[in-house]
C-alpha cells in the first residue's frame, strides 16, 4: 500500500513538473497592424456617364462617333455654395483663411507664385462679386498648375478683387497683374447639370421660392443638417456646387448610353415569362429551348415578325416550341420600356429555356 | 527616328480606335433569358361550324368538350366572342380574337353532299401570328358524324400540343347494374366521351377484364359462362365469339400482344399453380413463360413486344416483375411498401402504370420500366385497373367511393391533374382503352 502511494505521488509530481516546464504559455498571436483605409462608395454610373455639354462651348476635341451621354435631371441650384445639394440654410462664412488661386497668364508678369490651393471656394452669392467679365460660361476653377485655357475664358486684365476674399489679399499689398479668376457669379442659374455627386437615394426636396422660405425655414434647416451630415458635407453654406469641369461641346442627339437597370431587366423578363404558355406534354426542356429576335419601335410595338434564331424545328415538338415562343413575344406587345433608353432595347433577343421547370 | 516611330504608333493607335469606333455597331442587341413560363390550358376559341341544320353546332360542341376534358385547353365561352364568322375560309379579324385572349381559333363548315354523305371541314388559326395553322376536310356518313368531330379534335390537339390525340377512341368496360348482392356484369363499349354506349353481352354470366386488340376490332375477355372462368374472343363487327384455347383449368387476365396475333394470359391449373402462357391465335400453339410455384398473373406486353410486365408473389408479397417475351431474365422492379397489381405498359414504352395497396388505401401510380421514379397519381378508398390512352398521356381507372353502391370510371392526366369522371349508363368498372381507330 505504501509503495503504491509513494510511486503514485512520485509519478504525479514528475508528470506535472514536466508539464509545467515544457508546456509553457503559448506564443501570442501577432496581430498585424493594418492601416485602415477610408472608403467611399461611388456608384459606377457617376464615372461612366458623360455629361451633357454646352452647345456654345469650344470644341475640346473631335468627338468620336459614339453618342454622348445625358445625365439625369437635377433641379438647378438656386443658391450657390459648396454643398452637393441645394439647401435653404443661409451660408456661413468659413472662418478659416481661404486660399485664392491666381491664374497664370500667357503674358504673365513676374509676380508672386500662384497659390498652391487647387480648388478655390467660390464666394457666397449675396456678397458682391467682381463685375462680370464677358464670359459666356461660368468659369470653373482651374487646376493648381496653370493650364492653357481657351480664349473665351478669364480675361487677362486684372480686375479688382472681390471684397470677401480680402483675407488672402491681405498678404499682398500691391494689386497683382494676375487676378484671381472669379468663381461665383450672381447671374441667374445656368442650365448646368450637377451630376458629379448625384445621390438618387436621398429624397429630392423641391426647390422652393425665397418667398416661402420663412415658413419652412426651421424644418428645412433641420433637414438640411441631417442631409448634410449624411452627405458628409457642411450643413450650411448655401446651395449646391456647380459642375467643376469645363463644359464640353454638347452633342446633337443626347442618349444616356446606359444599359437597362437590373430592375428593368427583371420586369421585362417577368413580363415575357407571363406571356409564354409552355406547350403541354413537353417531356424535356431541350426541345423547348428557342431563341427569338425581334425589333421594337419607340412605343414598344413590334416591327415585323419575330424570327427564330436558335432552337425550334419545322415539325413536331420543335415547331410547337418555336410557335409558343413567337406567340409569347407577340402577346406581350406593347412593351413598356423606358423611352430614354430606346437605343438599348431597339433590338432584342430572347432566349426561352424552360429546363429549370422540369 | 524615335520621334517618328512614336508618332507612327500614336497614329496607328488613333486610326485603330477610329476604325473600331466606326465599325462598332451603333446599338447593341439586348439579350434576355426567360427561364420560367406559364403552364396553363391554352385559351382557344371554337366557333360554331357553319351548317344548314344544327349539325355544325353539334360538331363544334363535341370538339370543344373534348379539348376541355383533356385539361390542356380552355375553350372560351361563346358569349364572349366578338366577331361572328360568316365565312370560315376567309381570314378572321384577328384583333377581335386577340382581345378576348384567344391564342387559337377554330372555324369550320358542315355541308351535306348530294350522295347523302356529310362533308365537314375546319380551319385552325393562330391569332397572334395572324395565320392559318391547319385545315382539313372529311367525308363521313350520317351515323359517323361524332367520329368526324373526334378526328377534328385529334388534329387540333396534335397541331397545338405536338402529341397525338386520343379522342377518336372507344372504351370497353364492364357495365354493372342491379343490387349489390345480385350484380349483373355485362360487357359494354362506348366512345371515350361516354356517348354511343352499347352492351356486348347479355349479362347472364359474369364477364371480367375486357381488353382491346391493337390491330383489329376484337376484344378478349374473361367470362364465367362455361361454368369455369375462360378467356373468349369477341369480334366487334360480327359479334362472333370464340373460346381462346382449350386449357385444363381457369384462364384469366388476358391481353393481346402489340401485333394482335397472340394472347397472353394466366392459367391456373388444378394444382393451384398459376403461370403465364402465350397463345398464338393463328397456329393455336401455346407457350409457357413462367414456371414458378407462386402466383404469376396480370401480364402486359411492352409496345415493341420485346418484354412483358407481370405480377408475382414469389417474393412474399405481390410485386411487379419484368421478363423478356420468351420468358427469360425475370427480374423484380417494384420495391416499395405495399402490394402491387395490374401493371400496364404505356403505349409510349416509357412507363408502367399499376395499382398499389398500402396502408389501407388504393393508389394508382406510374413508374419507369426499370422500377425507378415511382409516382402516385391518385389515392382513394377503392380504385384500381389503370388503362392507357393511345398517346400514353392519359390514364383511365375505376373507383368505388366509400359508401357508394357502385364503381365509376375516371380519367386522369399523367401529371396527376385533371381528374375527370366519365359518364356511363350504369356503374362501370374495368375499363380498357382502344387504340386510335383508323
Amino acid at each position: 500500500m505504501r509503495f503504491g502511494v509513494v510511486t503514485s505521488t512520485v509519478l504525479h509530481v514528475l508528470v506535472i513538473g514536466a508539464g509545467m516546464v515544457s508546456l509553457s504559455s503559448p506564443k501570442p498571436h501577432d496581430v498585424i497592424d493594418v492601416e485602415s483605409l477610408p472608403i467611399d462608395i461611388v456608384p459606377i454610373e457617376e464615372i461612366t456617364r458623360v455629361l451633357e455639354g454646352d452647345k456654345k462651348a469650344a470644341v475640346a476635341e473631335t468627338p468620336a462617333p459614339t453618342p454622348t451621354t445625358r445625365p439625369s435631371v437635377v433641379p438647378d441650384a438656386q443658391r450657390f455654395g459648396d454643398n452637393s445639394q441645394d439647401t435653404q440654410a443661409p451660408p456661413t462664412p468659413d472662418p478659416k483663411p481661404r486660399e485664392v488661386e491666381t491664374a497664370a497668364l500667357p503674358q504673365a508678369s513676374p509676380e508672386p507664385a500662384p497659390r498652391p490651393e487647387p480648388v478655390a471656394e467660390p464666394a457666397p452669392a449675396p456678397a458682391p462679386v467682381p463685375p462680370p467679365a464677358p464670359e459666356p460660361a461660368p468659369a470653373p476653377p482651374a487646376e493648381a498648375a496653370p493650364v492653357p485655357e481657351p480664349a473665351p475664358q478669364a480675361e487677362p486684365t486684372p480686375e479688382p478683387e472681390p471684397k470677401p476674399v480680402e483675407t488672402a489679399v491681405a498678404t499682398e499689398p500691391a494689386l497683382p497683374d494676375t487676378a484671381p479668376r472669379p468663381e461665383a457669379r450672381p447671374r441667374p442659374p445656368q442650365p448646368v447639370k450637377e451630376a458629379e455627386r448625384k445621390e438618387p437615394e436621398k429624397p429630392q426636396r423641391p426647390v422652393t421660392q425665397p418667398a416661402q422660405k420663412t415658413a419652412e425655414k426651421t424644418d428645412d434647416n433641420v433637414l438640411d443638417d441631417v442631409a448634410a451630415l449624411l452627405n458628409k458635407e457642411k450643413a450650411s453654406g448655401g446651395g449646391a456646387k456647380r459642375s467643376n469641369e469645363q463644359a464640353a461641346l454638347g452633342g446633337e442627339r443626347k442618349t444616356t448610353g446606359e444599359k437597362l437597370s437590373q430592375s428593368e431587366m427583371d420586369a421585362l423578363r417577368q413580363r415575357l415569362g407571363s406571356c409564354w404558355s409552355i406547350p403541354a406534354g413537353a417531356e424535356d426542356g431541350d426541345a423547348l429551348r428557342v431563341s427569338v429576335r425581334f425589333r421594337l419601335d419607340r412605343s414598344g410595338n413590334l416591327e415585323g415578325r419575330p424570327e427564330v434564331v436558335a432552337g425550334g424545328s419545322s415539325s413536331g415538338a420543335g415547331r410547337i416550341a418555336a410557335e409558343s415562343a413567337v406567340r409569347a413575344v407577340q402577346k406581350c406587345e406593347p412593351f413598356n420600356l423606358p423611352a430614354d433608353k430606346y437605343e438599348t432595347w431597339a433590338e432584342v433577343i430572347v432566349n426561352f429555356d424552360p429546363s429549370d421547370m422540369f | 527616328m524615335k520621334l517618328t516611330f512614336k508618332a507612327f504608333l500614336l497614329a496607328a493607335a488613333v486610326a485603330a480606335s477610329f476604325s473600331a469606333a466606326i465599325t462598332a455597331p451603333a446599338r447593341a442587341v439586348l439579350e434576355v433569358d426567360v427561364n420560367k413560363g406559364v403552364v396553363e390550358p391554352l385559351p382557344i376559341a371554337v366557333t360554331d361550324f357553319l351548317s344548314a341544320d344544327g349539325l355544325g353546332t353539334e360538331i363544334s360542341g363535341i370538339v370543344s368538350a373534348n379539348l376541355q376534358r383533356s385539361g390542356l385547353f380552355a375553350p372560351i365561352a361563346k358569349a364572349a366572342f366578338i366577331e361572328k364568322i360568316s365565312n370560315p375560309d376567309a381570314a378572321p379579324r384577328f384583333d377581335d380574337w386577340k382581345v378576348i385572349n384567344a391564342q387559337a381559333l377554330v372555324t369550320g363548315r358542315v355541308t351535306r353532299e348530294a350522295d347523302g354523305r356529310v362533308r365537314a371541314e375546319y380551319r385552325l388559326w393562330d391569332t397572334f401570328a395572324g395565320q392559318q395553322l391547319a385545315g382539313e376536310q372529311f367525308f363521313a356518313s350520317q351515323s359517323n358524324v361524332r367520329r368526324v368531330a373526334h378526328i377534328i379534335s385529334d388534329a387540333i390537339y396534335e397541331r397545338l400540343t405536338g402529341e397525338r390525340g386520343y379522342f377518336d377512341t372507344r372504351i370497353v368496360f364492364i357495365d354493372e347494374s342491379g343490387p349489390k348482392n345480385q350484380r349483373m356484369k355485362r360487357l359494354a363499349i362506348m366512345d371515350q366521351d361516354g356517348a354511343n354506349a352499347r352492351f356486348l353481352s347479355d349479362g347472364r354470366s359474369i364477364a371480367l377484364t375486357p381488353r382491346f386488340s391493337p390491330s383489329r376490332q376484337e376484344i378478349t375477355y374473361m367470362s364465367y359462362e362455361g361454368g369455369q372462368p375462360q378467356v373468349y374472343l369477341l369480334q366487334l363487327e360480327t359479334g362472333q365469339r370464340e373460346l381462346v384455347g382449350n386449357f385444363p383449368g381457369m384462364t384469366f387476365a388476358p391481353r393481346f400482344s402489340p401485333d394482335g396475333q397472340k394472347v397472353i394470359m394466366s392459367l391456373l391449373r388444378d394444382d393451384g399453380n398459376s403461370n403465364i402462357y402465350v397463345l398464338d391465335l393463328r397456329s393455336r400453339a401455346t407457350t409457357r413463360l413462367t414456371n414458378s410455384n407462386a402466383i404469376d398473373t396480370s401480364p402486359s406486353y411492352s409496345p415493341d413486344g420485346s418484354e412483358i410486365v407481370f405480377t408475382s408473389d414469389r417474393g412474399g408479397r405481390t410485386q411487379i416483375y419484368v421478363m423478356n417475351s420468351d420468358g427469360s431474365n425475370q427480374r423484380r422492379i417494384s420495391f416499395g411498401e405495399g402490394t402491387y397489381s395490374t401493371p400496364v405498359w404505356s403505349p409510349r414504352g416509357d412507363l408502367i402504370a399499376f395499382t398499389k395497396q398500402t396502408a389501407g388505401e388504393f393508389q394508382i401510380g406510374v413508374m419507369r420500366t426499370d422500377g425507378s421514379g415511382e409516382r402516385i397519381l391518385s389515392s382513394g378508398f377503392s380504385q384500381e385497373g389503370p388503362t392507357w390512352a393511345p398517346n400514353g398521356r392519359v390514364l383511365m381507372f375505376f373507383r368505388q367511393a366509400a359508401g357508394s353502391p357502385g364503381p365509376q370510371l375516371y380519367s386522369i392526366d399523367l401529371t396527376g391533374r385533371n381528374e375527370q369522371a366519365i359518364s356511363s349508363p350504369n356503374f362501370a368498372s374495368d375499363p380498357a382503352w382502344s387504340p386510335l381507330l383508323d
